[in-house]
């Protein structure tokens, strides 16, 4: 049992079921209004938070340190988007897509939207395990 | 008429030059790899983190790292629930730590010219709401209007109220991990 639990392989985030389905607008507004509250809705205390499906607009395609791509889902008119890592398995789906074309990106947030005063900007929400939703 | 068109024409172009200059001065990221390490006789823990976001300020040396918690991955299911939850770091209270300081010899840091520079940093450091002077070094490689952050340093968990005193975690995580940062900078 013990050795079970040591082993015990992480949370297929892919093939969890949904918690929350909005818009990549409508998640950061609900940070920005009240970002204690969104983190009580979101953030599970042992870090095996919320699974969202955000739509939303390509506004950036990236790459990560780790080799990862990132797309940043964010309306022209918002201050702060939704920035999405995918895996080794699903960056593929990536390769298919552009700037300007609005997508459905599932996977687990990791932290929310907020305006940082020290460093001058608007931080995006954090999804990782991510995965294009048809 | 022409007099307006000319000092029109100049105010744009003041503003647009001021624009740029301020602009130019910071310095964005949102490439980041943050990684721990700690090594006791038992085991070897490592967890990495790719999601935090940093500013910097060319001309004051300001440097800013805001880091979301949750964002560190570890190879054991086990270990990431543990290190999230109330008795570790709490990251459902406290969701992101956060670096803010300064590039004490900014004389010896020339965003101008292409190399690899020494700095060295003094600041704050907030983890877990707990808040600690530090003074750290790294380098920082300027190429063309980027630069790249990284340094490498200790944490030493109690002074940010994080204590086990009995249990595998007292045995098998050091009392200060190592941190291992890198950080592209760009023009936002």
């Amino acid at each position: 049992m013990g050795l079970y639990l040591f082993n015990m392989p992480h949370r297929d985030v892919q093939n969890t079921k949904t918690d929350f389905s909005l818009t990549s607008s409508a998640l950061v507004a609900e940070y920005l209004t009240d970002q204690n509250a969104a983190n009580e809705k979101y953030l599970a205390a042992d870090g095996e938070s919320k699974i969202l499906e955000v739509s939303g607009t390509v506004s950036k395609i990236s790459e990560n340190f780790n080799g990862q791509k990132v797309v940043l889902l964010k309306d022209q008119s918002d201050k702060a988007g939704v920035s999405a890592t995918f895996t080794e398995e699903t960056a593929e789906q990536v390769s298919a897509i552009q700037v300007g074309q609005t997508i459905r990106i599932k996977g687990v947030i990791r932290s929310g939207a907020t305006y940082d005063q020290d460093l001058g900007l608007y931080e995006n929400v954090i999804l990782e395990k991510s995965a294009i939703v048809k | 008429m022409k007099t307006k068109v000319f000092l029109t024409t100049a105010l744009f172009l003041l503003v647009t030059a001021t624009t740029f200059a301020q602009n130019s001065e910071k310095l964005v990221s949102s490439n980041t790899h943050i990684r721990f390490f700690s090594t006791t006789p038992a085991e070897d823990i490592e967890a990495n983190n790719y999601t935090s976001t940093g500013a910097l300020t060319k001309t004051s040396g300001e440097v800013v790292f805001s880091v979301p918690m949750q964002g560190f991955e570890f190879e054991k299911r086990l270990m990431q629930k543990h290190f999230n939850n109330k008795d570790f770091l709490d990251t459902q209270e406290f969701p992101r730590a956060r670096f803010v300081g300064k590039i004490t010899n900014l004389d010896a840091v020339d965003f101008s010219k292409d190399g690899t520079y020494n700095a060295n940093v003094e600041g704050e450091m907030t983890i877990k709401g707990k808040t600690n002077p530090v003074k750290e070094s790294g380098t920082v490689t300027v190429k063309g209007n980027t630069a790249q952050v990284k340094s490498v340093f200790g944490i030493t968990l109690a002074d940010y109220g994080i204590t086990f005193v009995k249990g595998k975690p007292s045995s098998n995580i050091a009392k200060t991990v190592e941190v291992t940062l890198v950080a592209d900078f760009t023009e936002e």
